[in-house]
């Protein structure tokens, strides 16, 4: 069976809400959000012994934290002040909050961080765009 | 994977999806539209976007779910709209390579030469490594699409690892593909332009081809308007008949005037491609076709071959301006540089003149 679909989010994005609004479904007693992919996040603290990882990003003059749940991706080499790309599932646990269970954790150190922002918004824009025909096309037809 | 099923009806016809040009090509969709795209039901493994014919895709993105057969590799891509599965068949080099791996290695390598063994070997060995994805690389796919148990996958034709350590590759696929949406694939696909288009244009450019027609079949070297006047007589009355439908024919311009009116437009066209050039400017209006002209040809000619003699021009040949105003002088004030271009490129399809760089020509 395939996986659900990643759809790419910013790191502000976990805490604040938006994520949360998306497809949730409930399992084992816990929240389990499908969805993500982290951006560019700053390696800054890495705790082998737990399997879990710091990542930090800043956003609107706020650092946003999120902790990373790394046993699906070891070992990797973590390179403190690195930036990385996560793909996996957010769980809200009970007592630890909200995590990301990484399923793929990438180091694209260098990447162009402006650009690829940029590229994301300039994707959801065009959703959005089209959303809004295809409602506007309906909306006629429901009329009569 | 829920798609509303389209109405046959709606469905183009099967004989012009190839006019589509989307057709033809590998589309670059969003993996979420790939798997919302209806099939056809005329042809099974056709998926309509947008009432553009699809069968095949171009995807890039991250692999979330693999598993290995003996035969073919079965990746999950997720482009962060959708997960598909593709089927990537493994080739025959990279499975020979598994055989081939021990015995190639008692192969003596001569010392400082290049050994097309070795060489052959490295490079499986890059082909390999291409085409061994891990659960989180990059993976670029082309292929057609198939639905199987209900199931959209693409069944893979080309397909390979993309190193893309800093994210530009992707970064510059999401800038590309909402332009590639917006420029062709969410714009519906015109099979008739001129049936909705502008009539008057459309008659101007079918009496352009009817004259043209009618040169080439009766090789006419000259004629008068009145000659080629009737030739255009049923554009103007299939016109004045759909337009006498919808209203009363109020005190417009006769259909003798129109007649006259159409002709004028298309000499002016022709006369602007080059196709016709009147040789002297008179009260008799009469018309040369270019392309029929023997006396034109032979004094362009002439001026090629005696000026390419002049030390002047020996080495680099005449200039198409130089060539216009020898022509002008010789032969006559009217011809134009379209008339002279045609003219040069038939000369040049004979191998009468040489064109030795571009606008310039030499005969020997």
């Amino acid at each position: 069976m395939l996986p659900a679909t990643a759809v790419f989010h910013f790191p502000w994005e976990i805490k604040s809400g938006a994520v949360q609004e998306g497809e949730a479904v409930r399992t084992f007693g816990r929240w389990v959000f499908y969805v993500l992919f982290l951006l560019y996040f700053l390696l800054v603290c890495y705790q082998p012994e737990e399997s879990k990882a710091t990542l930090s990003a800043q956003h609107a003059s706020k650092e946003h934290n999120v902790v990373i749940h790394t046993l699906f991706v070891e070992p990797f080499n973590p390179i403190i002040g690195a930036q990385y790309v996560v793909l996996g599932e957010i769980e809200n646990a009970e007592g630890v909050g909200v995590m990301v269970r990484a399923r793929v954790l990438n180091c694209v150190d260098g990447v162009n961080v402006a650009l690829l922002q940029k590229a994301i918004n300039e994707q959801r824009s065009f959703f959005r765009e089209r959303e809004c025909k295809q409602h506007d096309a309906a909306q006629p037809a429901d009329a009569t | 994977m829920q798609t509303a099923a389209m109405d046959p009806a709606d469905e183009p016809s099967s004989m012009l999806w190839g006019l589509d040009p989307m057709f033809s090509a590998f589309a670059r969709l969003y993996v979420k539209d790939i798997l919302q795209m209806t099939e056809s039901i005329q042809v099974p493994g056709i998926y309509f976007y947008n009432s553009h014919p699809v069968y095949k895709v171009d995807v890039l993105g991250t692999v979330v779910y693999k598993r290995e057969r003996e035969d073919f590799f079965c990746y999950g891509v997720d482009d962060g709209t959708g997960v598909i599965n593709c089927m990537c068949w493994k080739s025959a080099l990279l499975k020979e390579d598994e055989g081939l791996g021990k015995s190639s290695e008692h192969l003596a390598v001569p010392q400082g030469g290049f050994n097309p063994v070795a060489e052959l070997k490295k490079l499986r060995q890059a082909q390999q490594s291409r085409c061994h994805l891990e659960i989180g690389e990059l993976l670029r796919v082309r292929g057609l699409l198939k639905t199987s148990r209900q199931e959209r996958e693409i069944m893979a034709s080309t397909f390979y690892k993309v190193n893309d350590p800093v994210m530009a590759v992707q970064i510059a696929w999401m800038m590309e593909i909402p332009q590639l949406y917006r420029e062709c694939y969410d714009k519906t696909f015109q099979l008739q332009p001129s049936a909705t288009g502008n009539s008057t244009i459309s008659t101007l450019s079918k009496a352009t081809n009817i004259l043209k027609d009618f040169f080439q079949q009766r090789s006419v070297t000259r004629f008068r308007p009145y000659d080629v006047q009737d030739l255009l007589q049923p554009l103007i009355s299939s016109q004045t008949q759909t337009a006498s439908k919808d209203q009363e024919p109020v005190a417009g311009p006769s259909t003798c005037q129109q007649l006259r009116q159409l002709l004028k437009e298309v000499l002016v066209i022709l006369q602007d491609e080059g196709i016709v050039y009147r040789k002297v400017k008179s009260q008799d209006e009469v018309y040369h076709v270019t392309a029929q002209d023997k006396n034109l040809l032979l004094a362009v000619k002439d001026v090629i071959r005696e000026d390419s003699k002049r030390e002047k021009y020996a080495e680099k040949g005449c200039h198409i301006l130089h060539i216009l105003s020898a022509v002008r002088q010789k032969y006559s004030l009217n011809v134009s540089k379209a008339a002279l271009e045609l003219v040069l490129k038939s000369l040049e399809c004979n191998s009468d003149i040489v064109s030795t760089s571009d606008n310039y020509y030499i005969a020997f």
